[in-house]
Protein backbone atom coordinates (compact mmCIF):
# COMPACT_ATOMS: atom_id res chain seq x y z
CA UNK A 1 0.00 0.00 0.00
CA UNK A 2 2.85 3.02 1.28
CA UNK A 3 4.45 1.30 -2.51
CA UNK A 4 1.35 2.14 -4.30
CA UNK A 5 0.82 5.72 -2.58
CA UNK A 6 4.60 6.62 -3.28
CA UNK A 7 4.68 6.09 -6.86
CA UNK A 8 1.86 7.64 -7.32
CA UNK A 9 2.96 10.92 -5.70
CA UNK A 10 6.26 10.63 -7.27
CA UNK A 11 4.13 10.72 -10.63
CA UNK A 12 2.87 14.07 -9.17
CA UNK A 13 6.20 15.54 -7.75
CA UNK A 14 8.35 14.73 -10.69
CA UNK A 15 11.16 16.99 -8.76
CA UNK A 16 10.87 13.92 -6.39
CA UNK A 17 12.06 10.99 -8.35
CA UNK A 18 15.43 12.41 -8.48
CA UNK A 19 16.25 13.14 -5.22
CA UNK A 20 14.18 11.01 -2.41
CA UNK A 21 13.59 8.50 -5.75
CA UNK A 22 16.59 6.15 -5.43
CA UNK A 23 16.56 6.06 -1.89
CA UNK A 24 12.68 5.04 -1.23
CA UNK A 25 12.73 2.64 -4.13
CA UNK A 26 16.22 1.06 -2.75
CA UNK A 27 14.93 0.87 1.11
CA UNK A 28 11.63 -0.98 -0.54
CA UNK A 29 13.19 -3.44 -2.31
CA UNK A 30 16.29 -4.26 0.22
CA UNK A 31 14.85 -3.46 4.00
CA UNK A 32 11.37 -3.30 3.35
CA UNK A 33 10.51 -6.37 1.28
CA UNK A 34 12.92 -8.70 3.09
CA UNK A 35 11.30 -7.69 6.25
CA UNK A 36 7.69 -7.92 4.53
CA UNK A 37 9.15 -11.91 3.52
CA UNK A 38 10.03 -12.87 6.88
CA UNK A 39 6.76 -12.18 8.75
CA UNK A 40 4.60 -13.62 6.14
CA UNK A 41 7.34 -16.88 6.38
CA UNK A 42 7.06 -16.74 9.96
CA UNK A 43 3.30 -17.60 9.76
CA UNK A 44 3.78 -20.82 6.86
CA UNK A 45 4.10 -24.06 8.48
CA UNK A 46 7.75 -26.46 8.70
CA UNK A 47 8.42 -29.36 7.59
CA UNK A 48 10.44 -32.38 9.01
CA UNK A 49 13.52 -31.45 7.92
CA UNK A 50 12.55 -27.62 8.95
CA UNK A 51 11.71 -26.59 4.90
CA UNK A 52 8.88 -24.22 4.37
CA UNK A 53 5.32 -25.85 3.65
CA UNK A 54 3.12 -23.62 1.76
CA UNK A 55 0.31 -23.61 4.79
CA UNK A 56 -0.40 -20.92 6.92
CA UNK A 57 0.09 -21.79 10.35
CA UNK A 58 0.78 -20.07 13.77
CA UNK A 59 2.40 -23.13 15.11
CA UNK A 60 6.11 -21.74 14.72
CA UNK A 61 4.92 -18.65 17.01
CA UNK A 62 3.12 -21.55 19.99
CA UNK A 63 5.87 -23.46 19.69
CA UNK A 64 8.11 -20.41 20.51
CA UNK A 65 6.02 -18.50 23.33
CA UNK A 66 4.76 -21.55 25.16
CA UNK A 67 5.99 -24.50 23.81
CA UNK A 68 8.65 -24.32 26.48
CA UNK A 69 11.10 -23.15 23.79
CA UNK A 70 14.33 -22.27 24.73
CA UNK A 71 13.72 -19.22 23.06
CA UNK A 72 11.40 -17.40 25.30
CA UNK A 73 14.44 -17.72 28.01
CA UNK A 74 16.72 -16.58 25.69
CA UNK A 75 14.79 -13.27 24.62
CA UNK A 76 14.59 -12.48 28.06
CA UNK A 77 18.26 -13.23 29.02
CA UNK A 78 19.06 -10.80 26.31
CA UNK A 79 16.62 -7.93 27.58
CA UNK A 80 18.49 -8.19 31.02
CA UNK A 81 22.10 -8.11 29.23
CA UNK A 82 21.39 -5.45 27.31
CA UNK A 83 19.17 -3.84 30.70
CA UNK A 84 22.37 -4.13 32.78
CA UNK A 85 24.53 -3.16 29.91
CA UNK A 86 22.58 -0.03 29.33
CA UNK A 87 22.25 0.95 33.12
CA UNK A 88 26.61 0.67 33.00
CA UNK A 89 26.98 2.61 29.89
CA UNK A 90 24.98 5.38 31.29
CA UNK A 91 27.05 5.09 34.76
CA UNK A 92 29.91 5.69 32.98
CA UNK A 93 28.94 7.28 29.89
CA UNK A 94 27.08 10.47 31.52
CA UNK A 95 30.26 11.37 33.99
CA UNK A 96 32.62 11.12 30.91
CA UNK A 97 29.74 13.61 28.76
CA UNK A 98 29.62 15.72 31.42
CA UNK A 99 33.32 16.12 32.34
CA UNK A 100 34.18 16.59 28.39
CA UNK A 101 31.38 19.29 28.25
CA UNK A 102 32.02 20.97 31.15
CA UNK A 103 36.09 20.75 31.96
CA UNK A 104 37.03 19.87 27.81
CA UNK A 105 38.00 23.19 27.90
CA UNK A 106 39.33 23.76 23.96
CA UNK A 107 39.92 20.31 23.54
CA UNK A 108 36.58 18.60 23.83
CA UNK A 109 37.00 17.90 20.36
CA UNK A 110 40.03 15.85 20.54
CA UNK A 111 38.27 14.09 23.85
CA UNK A 112 34.69 13.12 21.68
CA UNK A 113 37.10 11.89 19.06
CA UNK A 114 38.97 9.58 21.92
CA UNK A 115 35.81 7.97 22.75
CA UNK A 116 34.00 7.90 18.88
CA UNK A 117 37.72 6.38 17.41
CA UNK A 118 37.15 3.31 18.81
CA UNK A 119 34.00 2.60 17.59
CA UNK A 120 35.11 3.13 14.24
CA UNK A 121 37.19 0.15 13.96
CA UNK A 122 36.65 -3.80 13.06
CA UNK A 123 33.67 -4.85 15.93
CA UNK A 124 35.82 -8.24 15.83
CA UNK A 125 38.77 -7.02 16.66
CA UNK A 126 37.57 -4.97 19.91
CA UNK A 127 36.09 -8.21 20.90
CA UNK A 128 39.03 -10.00 20.19
CA UNK A 129 41.60 -7.10 22.20
CA UNK A 130 39.35 -7.22 25.28
CA UNK A 131 39.28 -10.97 25.02
CA UNK A 132 43.38 -11.07 24.57
CA UNK A 133 43.58 -8.68 27.63
CA UNK A 134 40.72 -9.70 30.28
CA UNK A 135 41.04 -14.09 29.42
CA UNK A 136 42.81 -16.88 30.23
CA UNK A 137 45.48 -17.06 28.69
CA UNK A 138 45.35 -13.49 28.65
CA UNK A 139 47.67 -10.44 29.00
CA UNK A 140 46.06 -9.30 32.28
CA UNK A 141 45.96 -12.62 34.35
CA UNK A 142 49.46 -13.33 33.33
CA UNK A 143 50.53 -9.54 34.74
CA UNK A 144 48.69 -9.96 37.93
CA UNK A 145 50.12 -14.02 38.27
CA UNK A 146 53.49 -12.70 37.66
CA UNK A 147 53.43 -10.01 40.16
CA UNK A 148 52.19 -12.19 42.61
CA UNK A 149 48.36 -10.37 43.37
CA UNK A 150 46.08 -13.31 42.55
CA UNK A 151 47.48 -17.27 43.17
CA UNK A 152 45.59 -19.23 40.43
CA UNK A 153 44.46 -17.45 37.13
CA UNK A 154 41.20 -16.10 37.08
CA UNK A 155 38.88 -16.81 34.00
CA UNK A 156 35.84 -15.07 33.32
CA UNK A 157 35.36 -15.96 29.44
CA UNK A 158 32.17 -17.82 28.74
CA UNK A 159 30.47 -16.44 31.43
CA UNK A 160 27.39 -14.27 31.78
CA UNK A 161 29.34 -11.51 33.41
CA UNK A 162 31.83 -12.07 30.42
CA UNK A 163 29.14 -11.20 27.96
CA UNK A 164 27.86 -7.76 29.49
CA UNK A 165 31.12 -6.78 30.08
CA UNK A 166 32.03 -7.13 26.07
CA UNK A 167 28.74 -5.19 25.53
CA UNK A 168 29.62 -2.55 27.68
CA UNK A 169 32.91 -2.39 25.87
CA UNK A 170 31.14 -2.14 22.61
CA UNK A 171 28.66 0.31 22.82
CA UNK A 172 29.70 2.44 25.59
CA UNK A 173 30.81 5.45 22.93
CA UNK A 174 27.57 5.58 21.72
CA UNK A 175 26.29 6.52 25.01
CA UNK A 176 28.37 9.66 25.54
CA UNK A 177 27.64 11.02 22.44
CA UNK A 178 23.94 11.91 22.39
CA UNK A 179 24.36 12.71 26.51
CA UNK A 180 27.18 15.18 25.35
CA UNK A 181 25.08 16.65 22.82
CA UNK A 182 22.39 17.34 25.15
CA UNK A 183 24.36 19.00 27.66
CA UNK A 184 25.90 21.09 25.37
CA UNK A 185 22.56 22.02 24.34
CA UNK A 186 21.58 23.16 27.72
CA UNK A 187 20.71 26.91 28.05
CA UNK A 188 23.65 28.55 30.05
CA UNK A 189 21.12 31.00 31.35
CA UNK A 190 18.96 28.59 33.01
CA UNK A 191 21.74 26.96 34.76
CA UNK A 192 23.09 30.32 36.20
CA UNK A 193 19.02 31.38 37.03
CA UNK A 194 18.86 28.24 39.09
CA UNK A 195 22.33 29.14 40.65
CA UNK A 196 20.82 33.20 41.33
CA UNK A 197 17.60 31.30 42.64
CA UNK A 198 19.85 29.97 45.48
CA UNK A 199 20.19 25.98 44.06
CA UNK A 200 23.27 24.22 45.57
CA UNK A 201 25.18 22.54 42.38
CA UNK A 202 24.33 19.54 43.47
CA UNK A 203 20.63 20.61 43.23
CA UNK A 204 21.03 22.53 40.38
CA UNK A 205 22.56 19.03 38.60
CA UNK A 206 19.28 16.96 40.00
CA UNK A 207 17.09 19.80 39.10
CA UNK A 208 18.00 21.63 36.11
CA UNK A 209 20.98 19.68 34.29
CA UNK A 210 19.58 16.28 34.88
CA UNK A 211 15.95 16.88 33.54
CA UNK A 212 17.18 18.64 30.60
CA UNK A 213 19.64 16.02 29.08
CA UNK A 214 16.45 13.72 29.67
CA UNK A 215 16.37 13.56 25.64
CA UNK A 216 20.15 12.78 25.40
CA UNK A 217 19.92 10.14 27.64
CA UNK A 218 16.56 8.03 26.16
CA UNK A 219 18.30 8.42 22.94
CA UNK A 220 22.19 6.90 24.09
CA UNK A 221 19.81 4.18 25.78
CA UNK A 222 18.27 3.50 22.07
CA UNK A 223 21.58 3.24 20.91
CA UNK A 224 22.63 0.97 23.42
CA UNK A 225 20.07 -0.66 24.63
CA UNK A 226 18.75 -2.26 21.54
CA UNK A 227 21.61 -3.32 19.42
CA UNK A 228 23.47 -4.72 22.75
CA UNK A 229 19.57 -6.80 22.56
CA UNK A 230 20.34 -7.45 19.14
CA UNK A 231 23.90 -8.61 19.53
CA UNK A 232 24.81 -12.11 18.14
CA UNK A 233 28.89 -11.32 18.04
CA UNK A 234 30.24 -10.88 22.08
CA UNK A 235 28.18 -14.12 22.99
CA UNK A 236 29.23 -15.81 20.11
CA UNK A 237 33.17 -14.94 20.14
CA UNK A 238 33.32 -14.10 24.52
CA UNK A 239 30.53 -16.30 25.23
CA UNK A 240 32.18 -19.20 23.50
CA UNK A 241 28.64 -21.24 22.63
CA UNK A 242 28.13 -21.20 26.55
CA UNK A 243 25.81 -18.14 26.63
CA UNK A 244 23.59 -17.59 24.24
CA UNK A 245 21.57 -14.49 23.27
CA UNK A 246 18.25 -14.34 21.53
CA UNK A 247 20.69 -13.25 18.00
CA UNK A 248 22.88 -16.73 17.93
CA UNK A 249 19.59 -18.58 18.41
CA UNK A 250 18.07 -16.91 15.01
CA UNK A 251 21.51 -17.21 13.43
CA UNK A 252 21.79 -20.67 14.33
CA UNK A 253 18.26 -21.58 13.33
CA UNK A 254 18.51 -19.99 10.12
CA UNK A 255 22.29 -20.46 8.83
CA UNK A 256 23.20 -24.04 11.17
CA UNK A 257 19.82 -25.88 10.56
CA UNK A 258 18.29 -24.38 7.94
CA UNK A 259 14.82 -23.87 9.53
CA UNK A 260 13.76 -20.85 7.84
CA UNK A 261 10.68 -20.49 9.18
CA UNK A 262 11.43 -20.73 13.37
CA UNK A 263 14.34 -18.42 12.63
CA UNK A 264 11.72 -16.09 10.96
CA UNK A 265 9.35 -16.33 13.97
CA UNK A 266 11.93 -15.99 16.43
CA UNK A 267 13.27 -12.82 14.18
CA UNK A 268 9.47 -11.43 14.37
CA UNK A 269 9.62 -11.51 18.08
CA UNK A 270 12.76 -10.06 18.88
CA UNK A 271 11.97 -7.13 16.10
CA UNK A 272 8.52 -6.79 18.01
CA UNK A 273 10.43 -6.31 21.64
CA UNK A 274 12.42 -3.91 20.02
CA UNK A 275 9.62 -1.78 18.67
CA UNK A 276 8.18 -1.71 21.69
CA UNK A 277 11.10 -0.76 23.68
CA UNK A 278 11.98 1.80 21.45
CA UNK A 279 8.33 3.54 21.42
CA UNK A 280 8.94 3.35 25.06
CA UNK A 281 12.13 5.06 25.54
CA UNK A 282 11.02 7.59 22.73
CA UNK A 283 7.94 7.79 25.05
CA UNK A 284 9.66 8.64 27.93
CA UNK A 285 12.49 10.73 26.91
CA UNK A 286 10.24 12.67 24.20
CA UNK A 287 10.71 14.09 20.95
CA UNK A 288 14.01 15.33 21.37
CA UNK A 289 15.63 11.60 21.66
CA UNK A 290 14.81 10.89 17.98
CA UNK A 291 17.08 13.41 17.12
CA UNK A 292 19.45 12.77 19.55
CA UNK A 293 20.34 9.48 17.70
CA UNK A 294 21.26 10.98 13.96
CA UNK B 1 33.52 20.16 49.69
CA UNK B 2 30.75 18.54 48.61
CA UNK B 3 31.24 19.90 45.07
CA UNK B 4 34.75 18.85 45.17
CA UNK B 5 33.87 15.54 45.89
CA UNK B 6 30.94 15.20 42.93
CA UNK B 7 33.53 16.63 40.67
CA UNK B 8 36.58 13.72 41.76
CA UNK B 9 34.09 11.31 41.73
CA UNK B 10 33.23 12.35 37.69
CA UNK B 11 36.68 12.92 36.92
CA UNK B 12 37.33 9.28 38.30
CA UNK B 13 34.09 7.96 35.98
CA UNK B 14 35.91 9.62 33.03
CA UNK B 15 39.27 8.69 33.28
CA UNK B 16 38.00 4.81 33.68
CA UNK B 17 35.40 5.18 31.01
CA UNK B 18 38.94 6.46 28.45
CA UNK B 19 41.03 3.61 30.33
CA UNK B 20 38.00 0.80 29.49
CA UNK B 21 37.71 1.95 26.03
CA UNK B 22 41.36 2.78 25.28
CA UNK B 23 43.42 -0.51 27.20
CA UNK B 24 42.31 -3.16 25.52
CA UNK B 25 43.42 -1.59 22.38
CA UNK B 26 46.55 -0.29 23.59
CA UNK B 27 47.61 -3.56 25.05
CA UNK B 28 47.01 -5.22 21.36
CA UNK B 29 48.95 -2.47 20.05
CA UNK B 30 51.72 -3.24 21.71
CA UNK B 31 51.23 -6.63 21.52
CA UNK B 32 51.46 -6.68 17.89
CA UNK B 33 55.49 -6.14 18.40
CA UNK B 34 55.79 -8.86 20.52
CA UNK B 35 58.17 -11.81 19.31
CA UNK B 36 56.53 -14.75 20.89
CA UNK B 37 53.95 -16.22 18.74
CA UNK B 38 51.35 -17.61 21.47
CA UNK B 39 51.81 -14.10 23.16
CA UNK B 40 50.60 -13.23 26.47
CA UNK B 41 53.83 -13.30 27.58
CA UNK B 42 56.38 -10.17 26.46
CA UNK B 43 59.80 -11.50 24.81
CA UNK B 44 61.27 -8.76 22.40
CA UNK B 45 60.53 -6.68 20.40
CA UNK B 46 60.24 -7.56 16.42
CA UNK B 47 58.10 -6.36 13.57
CA UNK B 48 58.40 -9.50 11.77
CA UNK B 49 54.04 -10.17 11.89
CA UNK B 50 53.84 -6.95 10.11
CA UNK B 51 56.29 -8.49 7.36
CA UNK B 52 54.45 -11.95 7.65
CA UNK B 53 50.90 -9.71 7.11
CA UNK B 54 52.46 -8.64 3.44
CA UNK B 55 53.71 -12.06 2.69
CA UNK B 56 49.59 -13.70 3.30
CA UNK B 57 48.55 -13.62 -0.23
CA UNK B 58 44.93 -14.34 1.80
CA UNK B 59 45.00 -11.54 3.77
CA UNK B 60 46.31 -9.54 0.70
CA UNK B 61 43.18 -10.54 -1.29
CA UNK B 62 40.98 -10.09 2.07
CA UNK B 63 41.99 -6.26 2.35
CA UNK B 64 41.86 -6.13 -1.43
CA UNK B 65 37.97 -7.36 -1.59
CA UNK B 66 37.32 -4.89 1.71
CA UNK B 67 38.39 -2.45 0.11
CA UNK B 68 36.49 -2.97 -3.32
CA UNK B 69 33.22 -3.87 -1.43
CA UNK B 70 33.70 -0.36 0.71
CA UNK B 71 34.13 1.92 -2.29
CA UNK B 72 31.11 1.20 -4.31
CA UNK B 73 29.36 1.02 -1.58
CA UNK B 74 30.62 4.42 -0.48
CA UNK B 75 30.24 5.95 -3.67
CA UNK B 76 26.44 4.92 -4.38
CA UNK B 77 25.68 5.37 -0.83
CA UNK B 78 26.48 8.65 -1.06
CA UNK B 79 25.11 9.56 -4.07
CA UNK B 80 22.02 8.37 -3.28
CA UNK B 81 21.78 9.40 0.29
CA UNK B 82 22.79 13.22 -0.59
CA UNK B 83 19.74 13.44 -3.02
CA UNK B 84 17.40 11.95 -0.65
CA UNK B 85 18.55 14.41 2.32
CA UNK B 86 18.30 17.12 -0.56
CA UNK B 87 14.64 16.10 -1.57
CA UNK B 88 13.68 15.57 2.35
CA UNK B 89 14.21 18.94 3.43
CA UNK B 90 14.03 21.05 0.14
CA UNK B 91 10.60 19.39 -0.66
CA UNK B 92 7.14 19.09 1.87
CA UNK B 93 5.43 16.11 0.36
CA UNK B 94 2.79 13.28 1.51
CA UNK B 95 4.50 10.56 2.92
CA UNK B 96 7.38 13.01 4.23
CA UNK B 97 7.56 12.18 7.59
CA UNK B 98 7.14 8.50 6.44
CA UNK B 99 10.15 8.16 4.49
CA UNK B 100 12.36 9.92 7.25
CA UNK B 101 11.02 7.11 9.56
CA UNK B 102 11.85 4.64 7.23
CA UNK B 103 15.02 4.95 6.79
CA UNK B 104 15.77 5.12 10.37
CA UNK B 105 14.60 1.21 10.44
CA UNK B 106 18.12 -0.32 9.05
CA UNK B 107 19.75 1.53 11.86
CA UNK B 108 17.32 0.25 14.34
CA UNK B 109 16.56 -3.16 13.58
CA UNK B 110 18.96 -5.48 14.85
CA UNK B 111 22.13 -6.38 12.86
CA UNK B 112 21.12 -10.08 12.71
CA UNK B 113 17.68 -9.73 12.06
CA UNK B 114 18.05 -7.54 9.01
CA UNK B 115 20.64 -9.67 7.72
CA UNK B 116 19.10 -12.98 8.06
CA UNK B 117 15.74 -11.30 6.49
CA UNK B 118 18.25 -9.97 3.62
CA UNK B 119 19.96 -13.14 2.88
CA UNK B 120 16.19 -14.98 2.65
CA UNK B 121 15.21 -12.42 0.65
CA UNK B 122 18.36 -12.67 -1.88
CA UNK B 123 18.39 -16.73 -2.25
CA UNK B 124 14.46 -17.26 -1.89
CA UNK B 125 12.44 -14.45 -3.75
CA UNK B 126 14.92 -12.00 -5.52
CA UNK B 127 17.53 -14.65 -6.96
CA UNK B 128 20.51 -12.09 -6.53
CA UNK B 129 23.19 -14.33 -6.26
CA UNK B 130 25.18 -14.23 -2.89
CA UNK B 131 29.14 -12.29 -2.97
CA UNK B 132 29.69 -9.48 -4.46
CA UNK B 133 26.45 -8.39 -5.80
CA UNK B 134 24.32 -9.34 -2.15
CA UNK B 135 27.28 -8.13 -0.50
CA UNK B 136 27.26 -4.26 -2.05
CA UNK B 137 23.48 -4.01 -2.33
CA UNK B 138 23.17 -4.93 1.37
CA UNK B 139 25.91 -2.03 2.32
CA UNK B 140 24.17 0.17 0.27
CA UNK B 141 20.75 -0.29 2.19
CA UNK B 142 22.42 0.00 5.63
CA UNK B 143 25.00 3.43 4.76
CA UNK B 144 22.61 5.53 2.20
CA UNK B 145 20.54 6.33 5.94
CA UNK B 146 24.17 7.31 7.01
CA UNK B 147 24.16 9.48 4.50
CA UNK B 148 20.99 10.79 4.62
CA UNK B 149 21.26 12.10 8.19
CA UNK B 150 24.58 13.01 7.92
CA UNK B 151 23.42 15.94 4.77
CA UNK B 152 19.91 16.63 6.67
CA UNK B 153 22.04 18.08 9.57
CA UNK B 154 24.21 20.42 7.11
CA UNK B 155 21.33 21.38 5.69
CA UNK B 156 19.85 23.22 8.74
CA UNK B 157 23.30 25.33 9.07
CA UNK B 158 23.81 26.25 5.32
CA UNK B 159 22.86 29.72 3.85
CA UNK B 160 20.17 28.84 1.21
CA UNK B 161 19.72 32.04 -0.57
CA UNK B 162 22.80 31.82 -2.06
CA UNK B 163 20.70 29.21 -4.17
CA UNK B 164 18.01 31.40 -4.64
CA UNK B 165 20.42 33.91 -5.96
CA UNK B 166 21.53 31.66 -8.76
CA UNK B 167 18.07 30.66 -9.24
CA UNK B 168 17.44 34.39 -9.67
CA UNK B 169 20.56 35.63 -11.90
CA UNK B 170 19.42 32.83 -14.27
CA UNK B 171 21.39 29.64 -13.64
CA UNK B 172 19.47 26.58 -14.97
CA UNK B 173 18.46 23.77 -11.44
CA UNK B 174 21.82 21.93 -12.87
CA UNK B 175 24.29 24.53 -13.06
CA UNK B 176 22.92 25.72 -9.55
CA UNK B 177 23.52 22.08 -8.23
CA UNK B 178 26.67 21.78 -9.63
CA UNK B 179 28.37 25.35 -8.92
CA UNK B 180 25.94 25.92 -5.48
CA UNK B 181 24.30 23.61 -3.75
CA UNK B 182 27.35 20.68 -4.13
CA UNK B 183 29.71 23.07 -3.32
CA UNK B 184 27.75 24.00 -0.23
CA UNK B 185 26.76 20.43 0.60
CA UNK B 186 30.84 19.34 -0.09
CA UNK B 187 31.69 19.08 4.07
CA UNK B 188 28.17 17.02 4.67
CA UNK B 189 28.96 14.59 0.98
CA UNK B 190 32.68 14.23 2.37
CA UNK B 191 32.03 13.64 6.36
CA UNK B 192 28.91 10.94 5.38
CA UNK B 193 31.70 9.35 2.96
CA UNK B 194 33.88 9.44 5.80
CA UNK B 195 31.30 7.76 7.99
CA UNK B 196 30.10 4.68 5.55
CA UNK B 197 33.54 4.04 4.11
CA UNK B 198 34.93 2.32 7.58
CA UNK B 199 31.52 0.97 7.91
CA UNK B 200 31.51 -1.24 5.38
CA UNK B 201 35.14 -2.02 5.36
CA UNK B 202 34.50 -3.21 8.94
CA UNK B 203 31.45 -4.76 8.63
CA UNK B 204 31.05 -8.43 9.87
CA UNK B 205 27.63 -9.34 10.45
CA UNK B 206 25.68 -8.12 7.24
CA UNK B 207 28.72 -9.48 5.13
CA UNK B 208 28.72 -12.97 7.25
CA UNK B 209 25.48 -13.39 5.90
CA UNK B 210 25.21 -12.90 2.21
CA UNK B 211 28.70 -13.24 1.54
CA UNK B 212 27.95 -16.92 0.13
CA UNK B 213 31.40 -19.10 -0.27
CA UNK B 214 34.64 -18.03 -1.53
CA UNK B 215 34.08 -13.45 -0.88
CA UNK B 216 36.45 -13.59 2.05
CA UNK B 217 35.99 -10.03 3.15
CA UNK B 218 39.34 -9.44 5.83
CA UNK B 219 36.86 -9.18 9.21
CA UNK B 220 35.25 -12.48 7.92
CA UNK B 221 39.15 -14.03 7.56
CA UNK B 222 39.53 -12.12 11.06
CA UNK B 223 36.80 -14.16 12.23
CA UNK B 224 37.90 -17.28 10.83
CA UNK B 225 41.55 -16.51 11.95
CA UNK B 226 39.70 -16.54 15.94
CA UNK B 227 37.78 -19.67 15.13
CA UNK B 228 40.55 -21.67 14.12
CA UNK B 229 43.40 -19.72 16.40
CA UNK B 230 45.62 -19.23 13.56
CA UNK B 231 48.48 -17.11 14.11
CA UNK B 232 47.04 -15.19 17.06
CA UNK B 233 49.90 -12.70 16.80
CA UNK B 234 48.92 -12.18 13.15
CA UNK B 235 45.79 -10.80 14.12
CA UNK B 236 47.49 -8.21 16.35
CA UNK B 237 49.05 -7.04 13.60
CA UNK B 238 46.30 -6.60 11.33
CA UNK B 239 44.35 -4.97 14.18
CA UNK B 240 47.08 -1.97 15.01
CA UNK B 241 45.58 -1.45 10.78
CA UNK B 242 42.33 -1.74 12.03
CA UNK B 243 42.85 1.07 14.19
CA UNK B 244 44.67 3.49 12.38
CA UNK B 245 42.66 3.50 9.63
CA UNK B 246 40.28 5.68 10.81
CA UNK B 247 42.39 8.25 12.47
CA UNK B 248 43.88 8.08 9.44
CA UNK B 249 40.77 9.24 7.67
CA UNK B 250 39.66 11.89 10.22
CA UNK B 251 42.65 13.48 10.22
CA UNK B 252 41.99 13.85 6.56
CA UNK B 253 38.92 15.42 7.27
CA UNK B 254 40.46 17.72 9.72
CA UNK B 255 43.06 18.82 7.35
CA UNK B 256 40.04 19.41 4.71
CA UNK B 257 38.00 21.18 7.10
CA UNK B 258 40.94 23.35 7.64
CA UNK B 259 42.14 23.80 4.56
CA UNK B 260 38.10 25.11 3.05
CA UNK B 261 38.33 27.23 6.64
CA UNK B 262 41.38 28.97 4.94
CA UNK B 263 39.51 29.42 1.56
CA UNK B 264 37.07 30.81 3.15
Amino acid sequence: MAAHKLGMKIKANLHLLPTVGPVSIWILLFIFAPVAVIVCISFLASGQAGEILPKFSIENYRHLLFGGSEYGSAVLRSIFYAFVTNMVCLCVGFPMAYWISKYGGKFKALFLFLVIVPSWSCYIVRIYALKQLVGYPGILNNFLLNLGFISSPINILYTPAAVVLGLIYIWLPFMVLPIYASIEGINPALLEASLDLGATPRWQFLTVTLPLTKGGIFGGTILTFIPALGDWLVPLLIGGNRVWMAGNLIEHFLVVRGKIAMASSMAVILTAAVVLLIYMFIKLGGEESMERIV
Amino acid sequence: MKLLNGRRINTLLTITGYLFIWGPIIVLGVFSFNSSAYGVKWESLTLKWYVDLFHTPAIIKAVLRSLLIASVTTVFATVIGTLAGYGLYKYKFYGRRVLRMSILLPITVPYVIMAGALLVYFTRIAHIPLGYPAIIIAHISFSAPLAVFVNLGRMQRINWSLEEASVDLGANTFTTWRKVTIPLLLPSIFASAVLIFPWSFNDFTVTYFVAGVGTTTLPLYLFSMLEYSLKPVLINAISLIFIILPIILVLLVYSYKGKSKQTA
